[in-house]
């Protein structure tokens, strides 16, 4: 029945205190929390007094401070029924205090009312919000310098759960072992003599009969002897629910009546930190600790030492973040407030609290020695901080994939929920010996310590952090720019295979394009193929494309600069024939409307390298870097443009007109498309974590202020011929206005490209640039694809047959853009 | 534990031009669960700055009330009491006990609010209670002119009602207490457990009777049958 006996006597002097509950965790926290004694050579019997202790004062504090107007107080009716009345208007009177009362009830019963709604049915009980209600109400009463905050009732779930939780491990180990815990002392006290039993705890019912408070020696004595036969576990839980030990009843450190009373002590114990360092109540003041050094917020502090451990461990990390303006305490507030208890489940909260209080909370660091951190000081504070940063670590690539800081937040506010906690908890640990070290170590040598004050001011003085990038406040490792290019190289893959999946409607796109291709050599212009061939055919594309993109990145990686120059050449050269060889394949196809196509398709020809180098002049102009001579130039051509606008009739005008049609269209696509973007973030914008956002944000508003001329400009053309819209042409059009903004992307990009190269290889800035246009590129780019996401609803019929073949032309001719496109997009991020 | 305040006979604007500033400054919003007005406020500001200190109001019809649709009376349930509500000068003699007791018994109310005499009375009667809140604003009636605005808070809690008087007295805020406790009424119990029971033994009787008679006629017929 019972395992092997142990021969150690009761009080074992040789368990260490870690081990020694270890499957009650409620005994085990309340020992840690500074409730229960936490010398191992403390006693069951010490334990029981000290619990039973506890419980009559909070009792009484019950008692004092839970006010029922209707009852009059001390027997003594107060006889100013002037003053105690319920309209009265003295804060001091018994109606006063009922009220304040009630109302700091109905705050609290918000909260509780959401306290993990999903997680556990018996937190969201009647009696046990109840419970909470009460316990969260004193502790507010008891202390009311702080009051109640929200997140001090997520403090106190767990405590409960975990007396709860316990309560079934009781009852199932009562289970096991029923004869032991089967009370027999009022049967037999009477009939002592036919004692008989059949198991072997005889003993045992023979130490019930005896138990009584009056023979302490005896009863111990007993014990060692009859007990050992049961594990040590089973032995501990038997003591210390056993009714009959020391302070009988009340003493019985498990026990579904006094939940309460002890879940106020654990609750107490943990927002007083029990004299230690950590005071969890501190974090909810908003007034600096006494004695503090820094004079800020004990959160605030907190926070700050949390990002100080963060720049020892991992600089890169901590630089991006403070360069995005992500203060410490915007996330390290939820974390720190409930202690992790919104980021995990409730299982994983346990075992990290389990370790958070195995710590001890005592200050390891004398006190005349000076130290930076008050939170770093203790072991405990330490691991809390260590775990931050190791939740940090974790989502450590994510978070340096981020641009903005609001992604950013949206990253670490909604951390994953499958996380392997143990690994976190072990990195926690080793990074907690660092942050005591560091504590340490700052306070004693002068230059790490100035260093550290260095931190804390750029934190706190320059909340931007993006104000003073040059400045070397941070003499960033050599090994930093390795290290990105790693995770440049580490995320290329990534970002090819994530496209397949995120972005899979681009595939078709490129799969429609490529069979409408096909169809035109074949004349056979069927709009509908099946399934599976057009799966062949998306995939292998993709495996083209992405073939050409990393043989084209390794050419570029070796020719880099004169090659650069000569692909938008070809680009354009391509693109232009390309278009003027579809326009010439049409003719035969449309005998109808093939003089006025033709002019069309020829006018867009040109059209498309003239606006194209027009366009450029924009990007050019937005970019930092203009050029002067190409400004000259293009400004001529694009007058040129202009007058070919002019000088041509109806069609020109019908073309403005679906123009802008299509322009219009392209703004609200823009607008998801960019938000989208935004969240496929870490496959595409990898490269650009070194990036100030202010930097980033110019030359995206520069392009859309160029959309926004483009579409205005054509839009003006037709304002006085509104009327006849020719719906047979419009996706024709339209498709060449996308040709337009294709080839104008990508000429203005190289442009930029081939200026950005002149101007300084090595300077960072540059770069920095050169991976915006990049970047910018590549949302063109998604433009694009949305524009033909948008065509392809409309044809469907047979008689749009014909426009599909248009269409298809200019989407071959974009397509060809859009390779240029990635191509160079993915040279720039190269670089 | 549930406070219902009960006012009346403001007779704003005809009579007063509005409440002691010490009786607004005592009524503040979030106290008061339940507001229960007696008639008489008269215009609809009145009645919207009762629904400002708590929106659960209930109003019957005074005579001089501009709104026309308030009820004659109310009841309403609050915690395990029955609350009746009258304006009163419906019920004649004004103010008497016994014809308010009887309105109380129509009503089948535990406690009943009636205004209109402008005077504050609070009675004990027949299990149940009787409440005159008086004037809140200490307009002048018919009957008296010297009024003292006063109103009335009741404490409902369970089985038992505090009721508290607040009244204006030379400017100075007096209030007094009146305990109340309802009594679950034994002998209703009784009653109807009395007339079952006779019902059963004449019943009981009767059957008894009859099956004597019954044997009786039996053996009768026997008896004549063997001298056949």
């Amino acid at each position: 029945m019972s395992p092997a006996p142990i021969g150690a006597p009761l009080p074992e002097p040789s368990l260490p205190p870690r081990k020694r509950f270890s499957d009650l965790r409620s005994v085990r926290w309340r020992i840690d929390l500074g409730i229960l004694p936490s010398s191992p050579s403390a006693s069951i019997e010490d334990l029981r007094r000290v619990t039973a202790d506890s419980r009559r004062r909070y009792a009484s504090l019950r008692r004092r401070l839970l006010i029922d107007p209707h009852l009059p107080k001390d027997g003594s009716r107060s006889p100013d029924i002037a003053m105690d009345n319920p309209l009265s208007q003295n804060p001091d009177s018994t109606w006063g205090r009922f009220f304040r009362n009630a109302e700091l009830d109905r705050m609290v019963n918000q909260d509780l009312t959401r306290l993990y709604p999903e997680d556990d049915s018996y937190l969201q009980s009647p009696s046990c919000q109840a419970m909470l209600r009460r316990i969260l109400l004193l502790w507010c009463l008891r202390r009311p310098e702080y009051g109640y905050r929200q997140g001090m009732h997520e403090l106190l779930a767990p405590l409960v759960y975990v007396l709860h939780a316990d309560l079934d491990h009781l009852s199932q180990v009562q289970k096991l072992y029923e004869n032991c815990f089967k009370d027999e002392f009022d049967g037999i006290s009477f009939s002592e003599s036919d004692l008989v039993s059949n198991s072997g705890f005889t003993k045992i019912t023979n130490w019930d009969t005896v138990t009584d408070k009056d023979s302490d020696f005896h009863e111990s004595t007993l014990t060692v002897s009859s007990l050992d036969d049961l594990d040590p576990n089973a032995r501990d839980i038997f003591l210390l629910s056993d009714a009959y030990g020391a302070e009988g009843e009340l003493g019985v450190v498990l026990s579904e009546r006094f939940i309460e009373h002890d879940a106020y002590c654990m609750f107490d114990g943990l927002m007083n930190g029990a004299h230690g360092v950590v005071a969890m109540a501190d974090f909810f003041s908003p007034s600096p600790a006494i004695g503090s050094s820094t004079g800020l917020p004990p959160i605030i502090e907190a926070s700050s030492a949390l990002y100080h451990l963060l720049s020892i461990v991992d600089s890169s990390l901590h630089s991006h973040l403070v360069e995005l303006g992500v203060e410490p305490q915007y996330f390290a507030l939820r974390w720190l407030r409930v202690l992790f208890g919104r980021e995990f489940s409730l299982d994983d909260l346990l075992v990290i609290w389990d370790e958070l209080f195995s710590f001890p909370n005592g200050t390891c660091i004398d006190n005349d020695a000076e130290y930076n951190f008050k939170i770093l000081s203790s072991p405990r504070g330490a691991f809390i901080a260590a775990m931050a940063v190791s939740v940090l670590l974790h989502l450590r690539s994510s978070l340096l994939a981020t641009e903005h800081a609001t992604s950013c937040l949206q990253r670490l506010l909604n951390f994953p929920k499958n996380v392997d906690i143990n690994k976190l908890i072990e990195k926690a640990r080793s990074l907690q010996v660092l942050a005591l070290d560091s504590n340490v170590s700052s306070s004693s040598s002068p230059r790490s310590f100035n260093r550290n004050k260095l931190v804390i001011g750029r934190d706190y003085s320059l909340p931007t952090g993006s104000a003073s990038p040059k400045t070397p406040l941070y003499p960033l490792p050599d090994s930093y720019w390795e290290e990105k290019w790693r995770v440049l190289h580490k995320a290329e893959p990534l970002l090819k295979g994530n496209n397949d999946h995120t972005v899979s409607g681009r595939t078709i796109k490129k799969a429609l394009v490529q069979r409408f291709g096909l169809s035109r050599t074949e004349s056979d212009p069927s709009p509908t193929k099946p399934g599976s061939e057009k799966k062949v055919s998306r995939s292998s594309v993709r495996r083209r494309l992405l073939d050409d993109l990393s043989r084209d990145m390794n050419l570029e990686a070796d020719h880099g600069k004169s090659e650069c120059e000569e692909v938008p050449g070809i680009a354009n050269n391509k693109e232009s024939v390309s278009v003027e060889e579809d326009a010439a394949q049409d003719f035969p196809e449309e005998p109808a409307d093939k003089n006025t196509i033709g002019r069309t398709s020829d006018c867009m020809a040109e059209e498309a390298c003239l606006s194209g180098e027009n366009s450029s002049v924009f990007s050019t102009a937005t970019s930092p870097h203009s050029m002067g001579n190409d400004h000259d130039n293009d400004s001529e051509k694009s007058s040129v443009t202009s007058n070919s606008f002019v000088g041509d009739n109806d069609e020109e005008m019908i073309h403005g007109e679906e123009c802008c049609n299509h322009c219009d269209d392209n703004q609200p696509v823009q607008d998801p498309e960019t938000t989208s973007s935004t969240t496929i973030k870490p496959e595409t914008d990898v490269s650009l974590k070194q990036v100030a956002v202010s930097r980033e944000q110019r030359p995206l508003s520069g392009k859309f202020q160029w959309f926004w001329k483009f579409g205005r400009g054509s839009g003006e053309g037709n304002v006085e011929k509104g009327g006849h819209e020719d719906l047979q042409r419009s996706p024709a059009a339209g498709n060449v206005n996308k040709d337009v903004l294709g080839s104008s992307a990508s000429d203005g990009c190289c442009n930029s490209c081939g200026v950005g190269k002149k101007k300084d290889l090595g300077e960072k800035k540059v770069m920095g640039t050169l991976k915006n246009l990049g970047q910018s590129m590549l949302e063109n780019i998604q433009v694009i694809e949305a524009v033909f996401q948008q065509d392809r609803g409309q044809p469907g019929s047979q008689e749009n047959l014909t426009n599909n073949i248009l269409g298809g032309k200019g989407q071959v001719t974009a397509m060809t853009a859009l390779k240029e496109l990635r191509k160079i997009s993915n040279i720039l991020c190269e670089m | 534990m549930v406070l219902v305040l009960a006012l009346g006979d403001l007779h704003i604007p005809h009579r007063a031009p509005d409440l002691p500033a010490k009786f607004k400054s005592m009524l503040v919003p979030g106290k008061i669960q339940h507001t229960i007005c007696t008639g008489n406020l008269c215009i609809k500001e009145v009645h919207d700055y009762l629904k400002s200190l708590c929106p659960d109001l209930h109003v019957t019809r005074g005579e001089y009330d501009e709104e026309s649709h308030y009820p004659e009376t109310e009841t309403l349930t609050i915690g395990q009491f029955k609350v009746g509500l009258c304006h009163g000068h419906q019920i004649i003699p004004w103010g008497d006990l016994d014809s308010l007791a009887m309105l109380q018994r129509q009503l089948d109310v535990d406690i009943l609010v009636t205004g209109h005499t402008h005077q504050f009375k609070a009675y004990k009667h027949e299990g149940g209670v009787v409440v005159n809140p008086g004037s809140a604003t200490g307009a002048y009636s018919s009957i008296t002119y010297d009024v003292n605005p006063s109103f009335v808070l009741m404490d409902i809690d369970g089985l038992r009602v505090v009721v508290y008087v607040y009244e204006l007295i030379d400017g100075e805020v007096k209030v007094d207490k009146i305990d109340f406790k309802k009594t679950t009424t034994p002998h209703a119990l009784t009653k109807i457990l009395s007339p079952n029971n006779s019902s059963e033994s004449e019943y009981f009787g009767h059957t008894f009777g009859v099956l004597c008679f019954l044997i009786i006629a039996v053996e009768w017929c026997l008896a004549s049958e063997q001298q056949s």
